[in-house]
């Protein structure tokens, strides 16, 4: 066998473990990741409905601390009320 | 006759119910639409709601249905021999399980991807919320309780398992982080930690673990003291967040699924073995009869509720195409069916090369059922000697895969719970009960914990079978529930909901049944805390069967009117 064959199954070989490890992760780490990403989120809503207090009609004693991250949190606020089951926000101009 | 003979069958059957009955559903009863765009597309945020391959998808749908319950009921119910088991699970899974597991995707895939629950609310009513709630209650309570009585079992009977179960929890957390932080393939560290839980398996063998010693000394039996321990075990566990132990624990769990299903198709091929069992037992007097009795000892691997909650909650987010739900759905049900055929080969064939004497091992019901575990690891274990692995390490082998099934599915079930409980209390307005995780937590574990060691304590308890198959009465009650709302909802779009009825009136007739027969038994055996137990869930059997036929018949009456607020509101924007 020349040299060249040999670095050709090499590169087949690596590009076949590639596909396998890739398939692998999609099967079985994809579902961990994904939990782990919801459990982050599930903590970002929490800290999104503590700085939006006010949106609720409930006073926020830190508005003023945390306005600088208000910006911050109008980017995905969209998403945010849909997957809380609101259709729509209720606010004019910030979002929908 | 040859095990291998029995499988190519079964497998061929499931092969010809996937080509022309899932197609025919999903063409004439489900009509799906390739075109339709799905909630993972029109609702995408990258978490619950992801577009994902058909043939991956059905990966996680698999690994998230099965688990040891496909495995214990058909171990107890080969009790009647291996004909009505095997007839049950392949019927059940073509015409029943793949219906229902199908139809469950492809409602919720209509509706935003809504799970089961919320869709019971629209369809039928209000009231069919909290009976959801309360079925799902019972369902949850039974199957920690049975669960915890099954690890229990095997600890007992296969110590060498208990140190590498216990080695498994560090280790899962010990390959998540790895996982997490490198963020590099997942494949070599998987193959490592496999490789070092089997490993670990030579050490069990060397260091048994019995607490028996302890158990005397506490003056109670050792089943007892490891129900104890192990509901101990989950109110810890139950409270950590899902990424430290439960998912990666999940993930070593989908690796062993696949490698035991392995075993024990190439074991059977490998071996030639024979089933020994006879294809109709004959069952001593007294013995509760096959009909109507093996349709609750199996539940999962013939049609199980739980599948409707995976489908509606998970699998649904994640469809990339509608029509790729018959292939997630009708699928994941064969797999299931599969495990059971597994199951049911390990106890009349496997195991014969383990023990010579089957009608030793099922000679009466309350044997079956207490040895029906055991049965499958011997049988597994029978199956691997096959393939070279020493007999005994083997067996252990086996008892490890279902400890860790049964041991994840606790953590989840406690889990569950507590959020069942918290929403029946918001319901009741028990606000202490509602805004306390500590006291939620420990009426979660409490209720099972009382169930699996109450009267006479854990081993001198309920005939093990008898409490599987009021766990397989809840489960058949929920898989009732979705097949209602997937008959509502092909009723109402005009299609022929026949397919879908069949199996629902057949699975309310023989669960009801069983449950007044063993009402009858209970009452005249003076069991008051199963007959009250058992006559609650015939009240929610006769709830669930009124509201589905009041349901039906509003959509019988009126076809076309849409069921569901977003068909309402779907509708109103055409007019």
């Amino acid at each position: 066998m020349r040299p060249s064959d040999v670095e050709g199954w090499r590169i087949r070989a690596a590009g076949a473990w590639r596909r396998v490890e890739r398939f692998h992760d999609e099967l079985f780490v994809a579902p961990w990741r994904q939990g782990l990403e919801r459990e982050a989120r599930r903590q970002g809503d929490v800290l999104r409905a503590l700085l939006l207090l006010e949106a609720f009609g409930v006073d926020n004693p830190v508005a003023y601390e945390t306005l600088d991250l208000v910006p911050q949190l109008v980017a995905d606020l969209h998403e945010w009320h849909l997957r809380l089951g609101q259709e729509r926000f209720g606010d004019p101009g910030v979002c929908c | 006759m040859p095990a291998i003979v029995v499988a190519l069958v079964v497998l061929a059957v499931y092969l010809l119910g996937y080509r022309y009955y899932s197609a025919y559903l999903a063409k004439k009863v489900y009509a799906l639409d390739p075109a339709f765009i799905t909630p993972a597309h029109e609702l995408r945020d990258g978490v619950d709601f992801v577009p994902t391959n058909k043939h991956v998808l059905f990966g996680h749908h698999f690994t998230s249905i099965a688990g040891a319950a496909p495995i214990v009921g058909p171990a107890i119910a080969v009790f009647w021999g291996w004909g009505p088991a095997l007839a049950w699970v392949v019927l059940g899974t073509v015409f029943a399980a793949g219906v229902h597991d199908f139809g469950a995707l492809a409602v919720s895939v209509r509706h935003r991807a809504r799970s089961i629950g919320t869709l019971a609310r629209e369809v039928i009513n209000k009231r069919a919320r909290t009976l959801f709630l309360l079925i799902i209650f019972f369902l949850l309570t039974l199957v920690n309780a049975v669960f915890a009585v099954v690890i229990a079992t095997l600890f007992i009977a296969t110590p060498q398992a208990v140190l590498p179960i216990v080695l498994e929890i560090p280790l899962a957390i010990a390959i998540g982080q790895y996982i997490y932080r490198t963020r590099s393939p997942a494949l070599v560290p998987s193959i490592v930690g496999v490789i070092l839980l089997y490993l670990s398996i030579g050490l069990g063998q060397l260091l048994p673990i019995s607490l028996a010693p302890v158990a005397d000394a506490l003056g109670i039996g050792e089943r007892a003291l490891w129900v104890i321990l192990l509901f101990a075990y989950t109110f810890v566990a139950s409270r950590i967040p899902v990424w430290v132990l439960l998912q990666p624990r999940d993930y070593i769990n989908s690796h062993q699924l696949f490698i035991a299903l392995g075993v024990i198709l190439l074991g059977i091929l490998v071996g030639m073995d024979r089933i020994v069992a006879p294809v109709v037992n004959d069952v001593p007097e007294g013995s509760p009869s096959w009909f109507p009795f093996l349709f609750i000892t199996i539940a999962c691997g013939a049609i199980s509720g739980f599948h409707s909650l995976v489908s509606s909650g998970t699998s649904s987010k994640q469809l990339d195409k509608e029509t790729d739900a018959r292939h997630v759905g009708y699928l994941g049900a064969v797999g299931e069916g599969s495990l059971a055929l597994g199951s049911i080969l390990a106890c009349t064939a496997g195991v014969a090369a383990a023990t010579t004497d089957w009608e030793r091992l099922y000679a009466d019901f309350a044997t079956a059922s207490d040895g029906a575990v055991g049965n499958f690891t011997a049988g597994v274990g029978a199956f691997a000697g096959n393939l070279g692995v020493p007999a005994t390490t083997a067996a252990v082998f086996a008892a490890v895969v279902v400890i860790s099934f049964a041991a994840t599915t606790m953590d989840t079930g406690v889990r569950l719970q507590r959020y069942i409980i918290q929403e029946i209390a918001e319901i009741a307005r028990v606000r202490v009960i509602a805004r306390n995780v500590t006291v939620v937590t420990t009426l979660a574990v409490l209720i099972p914990l009382g169930m699996a060691l109450l009267p006479g304590g854990g081993d001198e308890g309920y005939t093990f079978g008898v409490l599987w198959q009021l766990f397989g009465t809840t489960n058949q009650l929920t898989a009732g529930l979705a097949l209602a709302v997937v008959a509502v909802w092909v009723t109402r779009n005009s299609r022929n909901p026949i397919a879908v009825l069949v199996p629902l009136v057949f699975l309310l007739s023989m669960t009801t049944w069983a449950l007044w027969i063993n009402l009858g038994n209970f009452i005249e055996a003076g069991d008051w805390v199963l007959a009250p137990l058992d006559a609650i869930i015939f009240v929610l059997a006769a709830w669930l069967i009124v509201e589905a036929a009041m349901a039906l018949l509003r959509a019988w009456r009126r076809p076309g009117e849409p069921a569901y607020a977003d068909d309402q509101e779907a509708k109103a924007g055409e007019q």
